[in-house]
């Protein structure tokens, strides 16, 4: 770890140099800042590299910690994904750690909202019993366990939900990527690709935003491809933050990219631009998909889009001849564009597009990226829990789904249906965060057991039977990671400051102690010191070595560009004809279908996306990030003015806003940046816990318009299946 | 001796707000204290639509009008260019806030400083970049010596023939491209 000695206010504060200095009036810059490391000596800087947690990234950052303090957080320069550099989340989020709106006890809640604190004692003794009794009672399979995962809890998570015999593990990507993953999976055997953005020559992005939804990397990459020349095209109904790094903006009518991307595969096929030696190769069910898709053509799409026909041919056309550096980027939020009732099926469209261009395993094109072997614990010392009996909550409902991430919403449609009678929830605002939340609200009420693990009061802790206080990111240290990618590597991340909090817990500490209350300490009979050798074993890098690096890549393990893996679909190769499709009772060939709602002339379709500031609702509680919300309006809602004007609503009015589920009271930006026919809304404000000063009443809530619903498919949270009608009120 | 300078390529900034975090972050600034404020700039008609963000702070300007002002002379330029505050004189009278046209300063409300951006000038003299440069997200800052025909801030202005925000307002060390 590198030492430093630095200080500004501790300078400005030791002044008896400064003042000598100044009083010289134009000081040279060399003598100031001999006077400043002087002045500041005494503040020792440790440099401790870690990871991050402001959002499901996990960019790699190094810690700057003064006098045992967090002074400022820089990136990693060796992680993939932060490459040096942190986002406003990420600078900001960190702050967590000396929130005053902490956790700082185990508590109980004794009555609506009102809690006790309790020891830990208590609260692993109670728990347990109460799990136990209902396990006797209905079966593990009334127990359920949600997530959004980071490192440590993607290990021991669904270890200890698998303990109790219950195969319920679930993760936030219900109002994520769920429709995506599905749609991937079924055609090339992995939820997701990686984009070669520097080496591409044309980028399609569908409601993707790299500057909205950040990782670092990803914007030098695009900045880096724009320098060289490259076409960069965003399909968004609005004209997210990404726009200034793009050539193009194609305002598509929301709800309809599957179209647009049905009619670009038309042109390619029919103009011959189509990759046949891939296709020959390494896919199968062309000649179906190609018969399939002679109805989608560009002026059938112009219909439904909005986007000109010609626009969508030129487009195509130029993909194809640019290809295989070309594609259509991966996204991540609920492909593309967010939600829909056709989004399974428009990831499984985007999939074959970049099959048809022939991009996979190619230079600037769509990559399969290679995973670090890590070791895993000896099973005859540390036995892993019994495969559970009943199949996970959801997968009979949902065969399509991503199974390892699951449906999450199962649990609160299986708690209103009196079947699910205990949840746990850890670093997972499911309350507010996971589609309606009178819905979520009602059914978390109805279990007889919700046990919330957190840093902070948030809603879901709010109904939560037990509150059991996580240490921050800051102050612990966890499960490696194992980054995939081109270049495979690892990261750990690690304790940069003592707890601030005696009484608060990281959170391998809590599943051991409370698994052992229930009787399953038996598979956790190891330390997360000894878990993390074992892993690391295999790599030949040592515990001490990954701690001071924080981050390490594997060169030597780089991926073979052109050397196509044997993908894991069943066939082995591309699927354009899918069997598991057909067994599960959808169409084998990908088509057409129509978004579950739509906006009539006198309402709006109800959009949300992410901003550079936000992530989750974990991040609206932070003064340092809300801030800037407050500094610059960024809580309001989007509309166009031809449709603002018709309305009589001007910018900054104060409007309501009105769906099926709720009315909202907000102001308005008035915007040529986004169709007429949408509202937007950014995430995630409309914080209703008022233990959380600073989020609480900021904004509204995206997800209170929306109904509880699942997508067909994938089982995803259909979010953006939500109509409003808007008039100005007085504010 | 070094002339220090920088370029702000809107053409590449998201606006995610890294710089402005990274800086209140770096110079231990209360929440509601920033050195880099943000214009938004939106042309054209739905499609047809462009949108710039312009990230302002102190320009450090050659002949700054807010050293001429301040009645104690506790803001000063360096040698180097770089218009530094002496907290210890500054009796917070606001005379510089007035006198800045780019509205780039600030006062701490704990000290009564008025303070603004010093181009991180104790990560400058280590041989760093300022905490906004280093963090931007899409590389759309650059930092150097713009006496150094050689750097690659001056390589930078030279190529995208990059002007300052406001040059009717005088000479300033900060060059956009837009």
């Amino acid at each position: 770890m590198v030492e430093t000695k630095l200080s500004r206010r501790g300078f400005i504060k030791a002044s008896a140099a400064t003042a000598a200095l100044a009083s010289a009036g134009t000081v040279g810059f060399n003598e100031w800042s001999k006077n400043y490391v002087k002045a500041g000596a005494n503040a020792v800087v440790k440099e401790i590299p870690s990871t991050c947690n402001a959002c499901s990234s996990k960019c790699g950052m190094i810690g700057h910690v003064k006098n045992g303090r967090l002074w400022k957080l820089t990136g990693h320069p060796d992680h993939p994904y932060s490459k040096g550099k942190l986002c406003a989340r990420g600078h900001g989020y960190a702050t967590v750690v000396y929130s005053k709106d902490r956790l700082t006890q185990p508590l109980k809640r004794i009555g609506e909202k009102k809690f006790e604190p309790i020891s830990w004692e208590q609260a692993y003794r109670e728990i347990a019993e109460k799990l136990n009794k209902i396990i006797k009672a209905h079966g593990p399979q009334s127990v359920a366990l949600t997530e959004d995962p980071r490192a440590s809890g993607k290990f021991y998570s669904p270890r200890f939900i698998n303990a109790l015999g219950s195969a319920n593990y679930y993760t936030h990507h219900v109002v994520c990527s769920n429709a995506r993953d599905a749609g991937f999976l079924h055609t090339v055997g992995v939820t997701a690709t990686s984009a070669d953005i520097s080496n591409a020559k044309y980028i399609m992005f569908i409601g993707r935003s790299y500057g909205d939804g950040i990782r670092p990397s990803s914007v030098q990459s695009l900045a880096s491809a724009k320098d060289n020349g490259a076409k960069i095209v965003i399909v968004d109904p609005r004209l997210n933050n990404t726009g200034n790094l793009a050539t193009e903006w194609l305002a598509i009518r929301p709800g309809t990219d599957l179209a647009l991307v049905l009619a670009m595969s038309h042109v390619l096929i029919k103009e011959n631009l189509h990759d046949m030696e891939f296709i020959k190769n390494f896919t199968v069910g062309f000649e179906e998909y190609a018969q399939e898709l002679k109805k989608y053509t560009p002026e059938w799409a112009e219909g439904i889009t909005g986007i000109p026909a010609d626009a969508i041919t030129r487009i195509a056309t130029d993909m194809g001849k640019a290809k295989p550096k070309a594609l259509i980027e991966q996204s991540w939020r609920g492909a593309f564009g967010c939600n829909y009732e056709n989004s399974t099926e428009t990831g499984r469209a985007v999939a074959m597009f970049n099959a048809l261009l022939g991009n996979y395993q190619q230079k600037g094109g769509s990559i399969f990226g290679g995973k670090p072997t890590l070791g895993k614990l000896d099973k005859a010392k540390h036995p892993s829990p019994k495969e559970p009996e009943v199949p996970k909550a959801g997968s009979k409902e949902f065969p399509i789904a991503y199974p390892e991430n699951g449906v999450a919403t199962i649990v609160a449609k299986e708690a209103l249906e009196g079947k699910m009678k205990a949840a746990i929830y850890y670093h997972s605002n499911a309350a507010l965060g996971y589609g309606n939340p009178k819905v979520m609200k009602e059914a978390l009420s109805k279990m007889d057991l919700v046990v919330a693990i957190d840093v902070q009061m948030s809603e879901t802790a709010q109904l939560a039977h037990y509150v059991l206080p996580e240490v921050t990111y800051i102050e612990r240290d966890e499960v490696i990671e194992g980054l995939s990618g081109k270049v495979p590597g690892i990261a750990l991340r690690q304790q940069m400051v003592d707890k601030v909090h005696p009484e608060t817990k990281p959170i391998h500490e809590i599943y051991t102690e409370l698994a052992k209350a229930c009787g399953v300490g038996q598979y956790f009979n190891f330390t997360l010191d000894e878990l993390n050798e074992t892993m690391l074993a295999p790599t030949g890098i040592t515990y001490k070595q990954l701690r001071e690096k924080g981050t390490i890549m594997f060169p030597n393990e780089e991926i073979t560009i052109g050397e196509l893996p044997k993908l894991k679909t069943p066939s082995g190769k591309v699927e354009f004809y899918s069997e598991t499709y057909k067994a599960a009772g959808f169409k084998p060939i990908v088509e057409w279908i129509e978004p579950k709602v739509s906006p009539a002339d006198d309402s709006f379709r109800l959009i949300t996306g992410k901003q550079a500031i936000h992530s989750h609702t974990q991040t609206a509680n932070i003064p340092i990030l809300m801030q800037i919300t407050k500094d610059y309006d960024l809580e309001r809602i989007w509309i166009n003015p031809v449709r603002a004007k018709a309305l009589g609503i001007k910018d900054g009015d104060m409007v309501e806003l009105k769906s099926s589920e709720a009315t909202s009271k907000i102001r308005v930006k008035v915007t040529e940046r986004i169709h007429p026919e949408a509202i937007f809304v950014p995430s995630h404000y409309g914080i209703t816990s008022k233990d959380l000063k600073t989020g609480y009443g900021v904004g509204f809530g995206y997800m209170e318009h929306v109904p509880f619903d699942f997508e067909k498919w994938s089982g995803s949270g259909n979010i953006h299946e939500v109509i409003v009608k808007v008039r100005k009120v007085n504010g | 001796m070094a002339r220090y300078g920088m370029v702000i390529d809107t053409r590449k900034c998201v606006g995610c707000y890294a710089c402005r975090v990274s800086c209140q972050m770096q110079n231990e600034l209360p929440v509601e204290e920033s050195y880099i404020k943000f214009y938004e700039k939106e042309t054209g008609v739905f499609p047809n639509v462009k949108n710039e963000i312009i990230p302002v702070q102190c320009q450090h300007c050659e002949d700054a009008p807010c050293v001429s002002v301040c009645p104690t002379k506790a803001t000063y330029t360096t040698k180097e260019g770089i218009v530094l505050v002496d907290a210890d004189k500054c009796i917070g009278c606001k005379y510089c806030m007035v006198a800045c046209h780019y509205g780039a300063r600030t006062q701490d409300h704990n000290t009564g400083v008025v303070e603004k951006c010093r181009f991180c000038a104790e990560l400058v003299a280590e041989g760093k970049q300022p905490a906004c440069v280093s963090t931007c997200i899409s590389n759309a800052r650059i930092f150097g010596d713009l006496d150094d025909p050689n750097s690659e801030v001056s390589k930078a202005i030279v190529k995208m023939n990059a002007q300052p925000l406001r040059p009717d307002l005088g000479k300033a060390k900060i060059y956009y491209v837009r």
